[in-house]
């Protein structure tokens, strides 16, 4: 890292670029690595978590470049909320359902579809 | 767009906070721990929205991830995990967490690679425009002026985005419906057929 | 009538034909059948005479063609004789009428249409009724093929057909044992004769070109084979064909070495017995002889083989019949010793002599035979000698008839039998005086043994166990008829020296063909022949006497004898001096053998070698099994085998885990940035 983007004090858009990788990259391996059901879904709030944080970074960021009334990142960000909010419901309905049946929520034990 | 000053110690604030939630949301052995921590991750975040000039996505976020969906997340580790605690006190990670890990390093770092190609920073770095400057200075008295961000997020939300507003609200009954059909209990089940089959 | 020639073979042909195809069909009764036979031979027999007639008066002694239905049976090409002349070969089935031929188809219609009537009696009540006359009269056309051939293949067509229904013939009864071997042997000496006869007539073709007998007469006559006539010592290429054609009749004669069969063919039914082994089929032999007469004038070297074998065969004919038990037996030794004779007369050059003893002795041997035939009969099938005697009183029509053969054979005058064997003994006594001797022995030899017969059947004291009845009319008659002319058919042939004009030679001579060899005729002077006539009476007279003495007077010295110091000879003239003893191990065992050793050639050679390919075909298939077990099965189970491996290996993705399916979706979206980021 030889330009002096990271140890910049001051946080352009590219900083927020690089929060939001990092917060999707955490998301990504906490959804590839947990065994709680719960946990992957939390990991996955997170990676939804990490990309508002990119739209709503590049909306201001073309706010500041001229367009006033540019709102498209929020607006994609106001949509992946609520997607996000309905997807959590019937989630976690379906691992209330899962319980009941096998009593377990890990996702190892859960392998009834293996060759 | 560059944030200097206050702004900037806020971003490294909220930044170095969400990294550090969203971590231990991960690493987490407890379930609740984990949701506590994706809470801490969520207001974090609503504070870099804050940051960004977007206030209503802001409220938003608040009052529908963090007080909807962690709630949401809480009541069913109430439901489902508190045997798991107690008795499990197996493995953490699955065994493919080694690949899991190098896929998360390749990926961050190919993304990092997608950044740094990117216009470097001149563009990323433009000032903010003299008009908005002026504005936040001409008013004397003070009291800062309310944002005019929920207003034009709402002039945007129902002219440019008025179908996807209306899906989302069909998205949301059928997962309002949806939700209640998977957690119903095979008692609730059986009386609801026999009162069909009366008909 | 001359026309009509053809119609005297045809119609005993159709005869064959109905009641071969149709008798047993139609189930013809026995009238029927004997109505058939009888009628076309009787019909033949009535065209033969008429025919003779024209042709005595017309054409004699020029041949005749009959024209009517003949036809090119070979129509060759042009054959080249080894000479270099050239011919056209045509083979023609036309039948002929010279004097000879005329003489042979007299007797052959003749005798032959008198054995049909008697054979009606004989065979009735007999199974097979409608095969016998169907045989008899198949014969009866055979023979007059051969008879009326105008070339050699037309004659070994009739050769071999009357070798056929003899075979035929006398394995008539072919359940029994002895008439089955009898007639498969009869036929195969026969044929053993063919193959000389072949041998024969190849040698002619190779030489003249032609088989035609017309061609080779006027070969013969024109000088045209001057070249080969050999003179006596000399043995060249005539001889051989000679001597070829010899062994054919030799085989067909019955002489030595061919004999054997002759006896045996007794297993036959008697009228069989008489025509065909005594009358006409035997004297096929003899007539081939005369019909070339001028290939064997010009062979003189081979005219002496056939006259000594003749001789031989007449004695030890006549040696053998001296001692037999059965009636036909001797009558069938007494038909060898007689052929020898005529052979004899052959070989001396004497061509017309022999055919007339042919004549006389077709008349009287079949009287003989049909004679005994009827003693048989009334005797409810009894041949053994020694069972008969005092005949006389019972069998007064079949004694009388007998009496005349009788004393035909022995040669007294005036019967037959002495004019025709008189001539032959005067020419042979002029040609070979040590051969005259054989002759004279065996006339004596026949003379005691025909009395030795008629003693035992008829005079001796009666010794059988049935009453005897005499035969019906329809069996006697021909007896009668055949005795008549055995007593005056020899009147025909009254030589010179008696006063008569011997119209037979003379009828006879145009046939034969003057080369240098036979033309010096010994015309020896009245007083010799007359005393070799007186001599032979004596001989005969001879032979009655002291047969009659011995039979009748003191049957006990006969008996003496046997065991005495005769006892040898007498026991090897019953046994037939063991000669089909001989056979069998000589010729007859050493092909038995032979095919043994041939038998095992093949079963272990050419088997083998079946045996070994299909062993090869085996080890092939099996080889075959193998690859395909083990080498296009392994490809097809290696597929199978890799498609389960790689899906044992590929399955292993489907694990079940959501995480995992997780796991490759960041995995594909790694590559999707990768890709993008590269693309810049």
């Amino acid at each position: 890292m030889i330009d002096g983007s990271l140890f910049d004090l001051s946080a352009s858009t590219t900083k927020f670029l690089i929060l939001s990788s990092l917060l999707f990259v955490i998301g990504v391996g906490g959804v590839l690595a947990r065994r709680n059901i719960i946990v992957i879904f939390m990991s996955i709030e997170l990676i939804l978590n990490a990309v508002n944080i990119n739209f709503i970074a590049f909306t201001r960021h073309w706010q500041v470049l001229g367009k006033i009334n540019e709102h498209t990142g929020e607006l994609f960000t106001i949509f992946v909320i609520t997607v996000a909010a309905a997807e959590a419901a019937i989630g976690l309905g379906i691992v209330v359902s899962l319980y009941r049946n096998r009593e377990t929520v890990a996702v190892d034990e859960i392998d009834l579809l293996k060759w | 767009m560059v944030l200097t000053g206050a702004a900037a110690w806020f971003f490294w604030a909220f930044a170095l906070i969400a990294l550090i939630a969203g971590l231990f949301t991960v690493l987490s052995r407890s379930a609740v721990h984990s949701a506590v921590c994706l809470m801490t991750t969520l207001f974090a975040t609503a504070g870099l929205f804050l940051l960004l000039g977007a206030e209503f996505v802001m409220g938003v976020q608040i009052l529908v991830y963090v007080g909807g969906v962690v709630v949401l997340f809480l009541f069913v580790i109430m439901l489902v995990n508190v045997r798991e605690e107690r008795l499990e006190n197996a493995r953490l990670f699955s065994r493919q967490w080694l690949i899991a890990a190098i896929c998360a390093t390749v990926l961050g770092l190919a993304m990092w690679f997608g950044i740094r190609l990117a216009d470097p920073y001149q563009n990323l770095r433009a000032e903010i425009p003299p008009a908005e400057a002026t504005e936040a200075k001409t008013n004397p008295q003070g009291a800062t002026p309310v944002s005019k961000n929920s207003e034009t997020l709402a002039w945007s939300l129902y002219t440019q985005a008025a179908l996807p507003f209306e899906i989302a609200s069909l998205l949301l009954l059928v997962a309002i419906l949806g939700s209640v059909l998977l957690a119903r209990t095979s008692r609730q089940e059986r009386i609801d057929e026999r009162s069909v089959f009366r008909d | 009538m001359l026309k009509l020639l053809f119609l005297v073979p045809t119609l005993p042909l159709i005869g064959a034909i109905l009641n071969g195809l149709f008798g047993r069909r139609f189930r013809f009764s026995e009238r029927t059948v004997a109505a058939i036979a009888c009628g076309t031979t009787g019909l033949s027999l009535l065209i033969a005479i008429g025919a003779i007639i024209d042709y005595s008066r017309s054409l004699a002694p020029t041949l005749y063609r009959n024209t009517a239905f003949a036809y090119t049976w070979f129509d060759g090409g042009l054959a080249r004789t080894v000479t270099g002349s050239v011919r056209q070969f045509r083979v023609e089935w036309i039948y002929q009428l010279d004097p000879l031929a005329a003489v042979m188809m007299f007797i052959v219609t003749f005798v032959g249409f008198l054995i049909h009537v008697f054979s009606v009696g004989y065979m009735s009540g007999e199974g097979g009724y409608y095969r016998f006359f169907s045989f008899l009269n198949l014969f009866m056309f055979m023979m007059l093929v051969l008879v009326l051939a105008s070339n050699f293949t037309m004659m070994f067509v009739g050769w071999e057909g009357v070798g056929l229904c003899s075979y035929l013939l006398i394995g008539f009864y072919f359940e029994r044992d002895e008439a089955a071997y009898a007639s498969k042997k009869a036929f195969i000496t026969n044929r053993i004769g063919d193959m000389g006869f072949l041998l024969g007539v190849f040698g002619v073709f190779a030489l003249f070109g032609t088989l035609d007998f017309g061609e080779l007469a006027e070969v013969f006559r024109s000088g045209g084979a001057a070249s080969y006539v050999e003179s006596l010592g000399q043995w060249g290429v005539m001889s051989w064909i000679a001597l070829g054609l010899f062994v054919g009749a030799a085989g067909k004669s019955a002489q030595i070495p061919l004999f054997v069969w002759l006896p045996d063919a007794m297993a036959g039914p008697t009228p069989v017995s008489a025509l065909i082994h005594a009358a006409t089929m035997v004297t096929a032999g003899v007539y081939l002889l005369a019909r070339v007469n001028y290939i064997f004038a010009a062979a003189p070297s081979a005219m002496v083989v056939v006259a000594i074998i003749g001789a031989l065969t007449a004695l030890l004919g006549a040696a053998i019949g001296l001692t037999q038990n059965d009636i036909k037996k001797v009558l069938a030794y007494s038909t060898v010793s007689q052929l020898g004779l005529m052979f004899l007369a052959c070989g001396v050059g004497a061509f017309t002599a022999a055919i007339f003893h042919v004549f006389t002795h077709a008349f009287f041997k079949a009287q003989l035979f049909l004679g005994s035939g009827s003693v048989i009969h009334s005797l409810h099938h009894e041949q053994d000698m020694r069972k008969m005697g005092g005949l006389k009183k019972y069998l007064p029509k079949t004694h009388w008839t007998m009496i005349a053969s009788w004393l035909a054979i022995c040669g007294v005058i005036p019967f037959a039998g002495f004019f025709s064997k008189d001539e032959i003994l005067h020419r042979t006594f002029l040609n070979g005086k040590v051969l005259y001797a054989i002759a004279i022995v065996a006339s004596f030899l026949t003379a005691f043994y025909m009395t030795r017969l008629m003693a035992m059947t008829f005079w001796a004291p009666e010794r059988f166990d049935h009453q005897p009845h005499e035969s019906p009319p329809i069996m006697w008659i021909p007896l009668a008829i055949l005795g008549v002319l055995a007593l005056v058919a020899g009147w025909v042939g009254i030589p010179h020296a008696l006063g008569g004009s011997n119209n037979f030679a003379a009828w006879l001579e145009p046939i034969l063909i003057k080369t240098a060899a036979n033309t010096e005729v010994h015309e020896a002077s009245s007083s010799i022949e007359l005393s070799l006539m007186l001599v032979s009476l004596l001989v005969a007279l001879a032979g009655i006497l002291l047969a009659r003495w011995i039979y009748l007077k003191r049957p006990e010295v006969a008996d003496s004898l046997s065991e005495t110091a005769a006892g040898v000879p007498y026991r090897m003239s019953l046994n037939k001096f063991y000669v089909d003893e001989a056979y069998n191990v000589f010729p007859i065992g050493a092909t038995l053998r032979t095919s043994e050793v041939l038998m095992q050639v093949d079963a272990r050679g050419v088997d083998g070698l079946a045996n070994g390919s299909a062993r090869l075909t085996q080890i092939g298939s099996s080889i075959s099994n193998w690859l395909d077990k083990y080498v296009v099965d392994l490809l097809v189970n290696l597929q199978g085998w890799l498609v389960r491996a790689g899906s044992v290996v590929l399955r292993s993705v489907q694990t079940g885990l959501v995480q995992n399916y997780a796991l490759l979706m960041v995995l594909g979206l790694i590559a999707f940035v990768v890709y993008l980021i590269a693309a810049r």
